[in-house]
């Protein structure tokens, strides 16, 4: 069932192959880029601010009581739920970070943490379709693809755009790394995580019938009879241009089995990443990265559909959860450090919203209390490519219910993080149905204050 | 408000009304900085005031005296005397004082909802840098064009009505020169003048061998068989003209042609089977029955359904008199759209409104009008009036699950308690005209508009639609012979479906940001005649066929390269590669696995053993099936104008090792070894099979030298080798 596997690859970037399709290389940046390449740490659910990078004592203080204000929905709780964790200051720039995350507090002057993001719905699909898009309904395209085409690829052996899914069930789905109306030559690659065997990583990477000298003869053969058809028609490029895609295709089959073996790690790296599905994604990331390919998105979806979205029993369920985001995450911003990447390597880590600082229990078992969903204050971690390290960046309020200071919407994420790619989120443009497109729609601000 | 303030885009003429003026105040002093700060002016902090303040603080009324949309009344304040704001000081300035304030009675605007964080931030950060104010173009009106409540009016005008496609297409006579003996069809004239005038000669007809080939794909989507190739090349060496036209009539009268007809048809209706959204295991949404919408496509291009009736009911069966039950199943254009999550909730209907409305203009009359849904067209005399007066229509439209003698079942049935005999489609609901959402904000309600067709396609004192929701009188409007754009739409994409390329390179875009006609006579002389001939699909599709033009080689010399490169004059056939439903059909007809029945139900195209026709694919909107993805099949969430076309080493990886192809070959190359007894013959066979000719010398010996070579992988024959690379090559995969 290697079908299964995989979605299919898009276009690999060779020029020639493109040309002959009718699609151009790359055309941008519209200047010099801090960041060459994306990784999206992307954590299914919605982790919440206040128990990670938005250190709230008033919680505590005024627990119990019940929050005012205008709320998405009325509370059934027992009110303000302090976290269980405790907050201190970490590296030169003294931010706050919960015990829950004792790696990245370690790296935390590399990061910037943005405490004051905001989305418009508290809901997962459009609130996920938001923070992928730009967009509530399933219509649009994905950041990764908006970013290929843009930039267009830098290893012609491999996808540009890879996503990496630990399971198959991911709420929304592929519509979160779709090229929806730009051509297909911008869709991602999308990878299934749960067996790291290569061959399972990439749908037919590999002729299960035959030997590789074989399968050599057999397009020896192929390429006569193909060249033959091409001299009777006087060079047709786009011919040409099949078959070099072939002869791609049969050289990515070992390119590509080494770029996704992640058992040639040393058992050192691999035991600084940890041993989890999101782990070994965060591995292959890397090595993906390394390999030129311009955006990753690694899901965070191991243990269910959005692991992170804790309803009840938070307390409990949150702290596992960081130990192992914390681990990998920590462990791929050093390696990135180590290997002089991560200048040009930009990092985002979030989910599509925030939790609620009160508890959520609906009437049962205070003991079992989770959070709600919470999209008016939330955080997403940034670093590497361009990004200040050491910056804690706006604020929420007292309660960390609203983002008050500086508050930064998706769309600003959005546009900050095509800005560091060298693109200018105005003139990213796509004309479809007789109007042009972009990812931030008609809204995004370039934060600059958290860029290097 | 972000969500559902939906102005949307950037349209380059936008920018160039509003920075214009302000760059044209550029030198050396004005920075870009400056005008960054007028961008953000205009972007962040106009449509906030226009939006929530203008109204009482504006051209219209001076709530306190307060006018707020010209800077100098800005500055001198309101009865108070004091200023509105402080330039470069937020925090001293009363406007931000006011958005902010926690009273109730003191907090601006004093109704409605409050201004969002992001919101009063982007205020003061204006206010911080300076309150740049861009002077306006005419110093004596207000810097807001108009208060907000009056919507967009656009009138249109005689000079909007002038337009090259929104003028009823009309005969013309081609000149006398091009009645030349090269022409077989009426097309044909209009394509010699055009070379005559270029000075360039049509390329002879294609070999007779060459020709069944194309046409067969073109009309079936399948190859001939070697029978058919020999009886059409012995019967053109008789008569080349009455072997033609019986070749043709016997395509068109194959069930197969309805299928072919329904592979361009179904990714414009944006057909799908699902939802791009499900919530858990939550499937009440979905379409288990879509594919009886499908098979009605097919079945009415079988049928030969005039293309103007196959419109009506598609938009309005159940309103038609007399329509039998069995062309309920129509309505599944309309009732397999999209449903969004949270349906019910005005925003969410709204946008699925937008979805019907896109669907049928650029389905059906090439007209992007779903942008009037904020705004008036920035380059078609479309307004948000014709938007909302269209959105209406499907606003008084229920998507409903029934049968076709008129059982409904509950939203929300579960597919295994659905009756059999269900149909996803639609029905009258509770008529209701919309008001224009102003910047297409569904709580910003402007005027109430009727329901009517788009003014600058309708008669000039044409009605209100009465007729129920109005779908029926929709449907009359545009499978219409007054409509000017229903059958050129129509005409250009059976003319790319056949000739590899179209006569208007936007197929779904006739308006003026589309693209102008390339030989405009002969689209307009084409349309004109399929109305007044009918609107017979299969007669338009005879007359292509059939024609010189049609049937040149698609070989030429590098001195018509270098002078026609795109071949816009069509002086010579378009090479075409294969669609992937024909390669994928080709490779399952040769292996002799291909199913062949019409219509049914749909089938997981992923599985390695699905042998039906790839237009009977599973076609998801939730997850798209990794083979249709890989081969460029479009998003079925929206309208596909045309399919983009990719050459990736993925599509190779799977002609080289996915299961589904070397099951095919090993039975492509069982079925050769079976179909004769020595190689020589079995090569024979299979280069008529696939390419519809004989072997030369040369490629005979290739493949005798290939077969000769032991294998040293079990798993393999030679014989399965070659059938392989026989299936994938590009010989196989393009059309001369």
């Amino acid at each position: 069932m290697l079908g299964k596997m995989c979605a299919g690859f898009g276009l690999l970037g060779l020029a020639s192959v493109a040309q002959a399709a009718g699609l151009s290389s790359p055309r941008l940046p519209h200047f010099a880029p801090r960041a060459k390449r994306l990784v999206f740490l992307f954590l299914n659910g919605g982790p919440s601010h206040v128990d990670t990078f938005d250190p709230k004592p008033s919680l505590a203080k005024f627990e119990g009581q019940q929050p005012s204000g205008e709320l998405y929905r009325k509370s059934k709780s027992t009110g303000f739920m302090p976290s269980p964790f405790t907050f201190s200051k970490h590296g030169q720039s003294g931010i706050e970070v919960s015990e829950s995350l004792p790696n990245l507090a370690r790296v935390i002057d590399d990061c910037c943490i943005i405490r004051s993001m905001h989305t418009d719905v508290p809901n997962h699909e459009p609130a996920l379709l938001a923070m992928h898009t730009g967009n509530l309904q399933p219509i649009r395209p994905s950041l990764g693809s908006w970013l290929l085409y843009g930039l267009g690829t830098e290893n012609k052996n491999l996808p540009g755009y890879i996503v990496l899914r630990p399971s198959n069930q991911i709420v929304v789905g592929p519509a979160l790394w779709s090229n929806s109306f730009l051509p297909a030559e911008y869709q991602a690659a999308s990878v299934l995580t749960s067996d790291m065997t290569v061959e399972k990583l990439i749908a037919d990477i590999r002729n299960p019938l035959i030997a590789h000298s074989e399968q050599r003869e057999q397009l020896d053969l192929l390429a006569k009879l193909n060249q033959r058809h091409l001299a009777q028609r006087a060079g047709d490029p786009e011919l040409d241009g099949q078959i070099r895609a072939m002869e791609t295709a049969f050289q990515m089959q070992r390119e590509a089995m080494q770029t996704f073996d992640i058992s040639r790690e040393p058992a050192a790296v691999r035991a600084q990443y940890g041993e989890t599905p999101f782990a070994r994604s965060c591995l292959l990331a890397r090595r993906l990265l390394e390999d030129g390919v311009r955006c990753v998105t690694v899901y965070y979806t191991a243990t269910g559909t959005q692991p992170w979205d804790t309803h009840s029993n938070h307390n409990t369920q949150h702290p596992k959860l960081c130990a192992d985001a914390d681990q990998s995450a920590a462990a791929l911003i050093a390696d990135l450090k180590q290997r002089g990447m991560l200048d040009d390597t930009l990092v985002v880590m979030g989910g599509e919203f925030g939790r609620t600082p009160y508890s959520q229990t609906d009437g049962k078992d205070a003991k079992k209390a989770g959070r709600d969903h919470h999209h008016t204050g939330f955080s997403t971690l940034l670093a590497g490519g361009g990004v200040r390290g050491g910056l804690a960046y706006g604020e929420t309020d007292e309660f960390g219910m609203n983002a008050t200071v500086n508050p930064v919407h998706v769309h600003d994420l959005h546009a900050t993080i095509l800005h560091l790619l060298g693109i200018d989120h105005e003139r990213l443009t796509y004309r479809y149905a007789g109007r042009d497109f972009r990812l931030t729609d008609v809204s995004g601000r370039v934060v600059r204050e958290i860029i290097a | 408000m972000r969500s559902s303030a939906k102005t949307i885009h950037i349209c380059h003429l936008f920018r160039a009304i509003f920075l214009a003026p302000v760059l044209s105040f550029s030198n050396a002093a004005i920075s870009s900085a400056a005008v960054d700060l007028v961008a953000q002016f205009e972007k962040e902090v106009r449509p906030l005031l226009e939006e929530s303040c203008f109204k009482c603080h504006g051209p219209e009324k001076q709530k306190g005296g307060l006018r707020l949309d010209r800077k100098a009344d800005v500055m001198s304040g309101g009865d108070s005397g004091e200023p509105a704001l402080v330039p470069g000081k937020s925090a001293e300035s009363q406007l931000v004082a006011r958005i902010k304030s926690s009273k109730s009675d003191d907090v601006m605007p004093p109704k409605g909802e409050r201004l969002k964080p992001d919101q009063i931030a982007a205020i003061a950060r204006w206010i911080d840098n300076g309150a740049h104010w861009p002077a306006p173009e005419n110093p004596d009106a207000g810097t807001a064009p108009k208060p907000t409540a009056a919507p967009a009016t656009k009138v249109i005008t005689d000079k909007d009505r002038d337009f090259w496609s929104f003028k009823i297409p009309q005969r013309s006579q081609p000149v006398p020169a091009a009645k030349n003996a090269w022409a077989k069809q009426p097309l044909d004239f209009f394509i010699a003048s055009a070379l005559a005038k270029s000075g360039l000669a049509p390329e002879p007809g294609a070999a007779p061998a060459v020709l069944i080939r194309r046409l067969t794909y073109d009309l079936t989507g399948l190859p001939p068989t070697p029978e058919e190739v020999d009886t059409f090349v012995q019967s053109a060496a008789r008569n080349p003209q009455s072997a033609i036209e019986s070749l043709v009539d016997r395509l068109l009268a194959s069930p197969r042609f309805g299928e072919r007809m329904a592979s361009m048809w179904l990714p414009l209706a944006r057909y799908a089977e699902d939802q791009a959204h499900q919530v858990g295991k939550d499937t009440k949404f979905f379409y288990p029955h879509a594919y009886r919408y499908r098979a009605w496509v097919i079945d009415a291009f079988n049928r030969g359904i005039p293309y103007d009736q196959f419109m009506k009911l598609q938009l309005a069966a159940d309103r038609m008199p007399g329509t039998d039950p069995s062309d309920l199943a129509a309505l599944g254009f309309l009732g397999l759209g999209p449903k969004y999550y949270n349906r019910g909730r005005l925003d969410v209907m709204a946008d699925e409104w937008e979805d019907r409305v896109d669907t049928v203009c650029r389905t059906m009359l090439g007209l992007t009008v779903a942008c009037a849904r904020c705004h008036d067209h920035k380059f078609d005399p479309i307004s948000m009036r014709d938007y909302y007066a269209l959105a209406g229509v499907f606003a008084s439209t229920a998507m409903v699950n029934k049968t076709p003698d008129g059982k409904t079942m509950k939203e929300g049935t579960k597919a295994a308690e659905m009756d059999p005999a269900v149909m996803h489609i639609v029905e009258d609901a509770k008529p209701q005209d919309l008001n224009v959402f102003l910047r297409g904000n569904v709580d910003s309600k402007g005027p109430v508009v009727v329901r009517r067709f788009i003014e600058v396609l309708d008669k000039k004192d044409a009605s209100a639609f009465s007729d129920g929701s109005g779908r029926r009188e929709l449907a009359e409007r545009i499978a219409s012979s007054e409509n000017p754009l229903t059958a050129r739409v129509f005409v250009n994409r059976v003319w790319a479906l056949l000739l590899g390329k179209p006569l208007v390179s936007t197929p779904s875009n006739f308006g003026h940001s589309g693209a102008m006609p390339v030989n405009p006579e002969l689209l307009d002389d084409l349309a004109r005649r399929f109305m007044d001939g009918g609107w017979s699909v299969k007669a338009l599709v005879r007359e292509i066929a059939l024609s010189a033009t049609y049937r040149q080689a698609s070989s030429c010399d590098s001195g018509k390269l270098a002078r026609d490169p795109d071949n816009h004059l069509f002086s010579r056939m378009n090479r075409r590669r294969l669609t992937f439903e024909q390669w994928r059909d080709s490779v399952l007809a040769h292996s002799g696995r291909l199913t062949e029945s019409v219509g049914g139900q749909s089938a997981d195209i992923d599985a390695p053993d699905n042998a039906f026709r790839t237009v009977y694919a599973f076609v998801s909107r939730l997850k798209l099936s990794e083979q249709l993805m890989r081969f460029d099949y479009p998003d079925a969430n929206v309208h596909s104008e045309q399919r983009s076309v990719t050459t990736t080493p993925m599509q190779k990886l799977f002609m080289l090792n996915s299961p589904f192809m070397l099951k095919n070959a090993a039975s492509f190359a069982a079925r050769l070894q079976a179909g004769a007894t020595d190689d020589a013959a079995r090569i024979t066979n299979a280069y008529r099979m696939t390419l519809a000719r004989e072997p030369d010398d040369a490629e005979r010996a290739l493949a005798a030298d290939f077969l000769r070579r032991p294998s040293s992988s079990p798993g393999m024959t030679r014989w399965d080798e070659y059938a392989q690379i026989l299936l994938i090559s590009n010989p196989m995969l393009y059309v001369d």
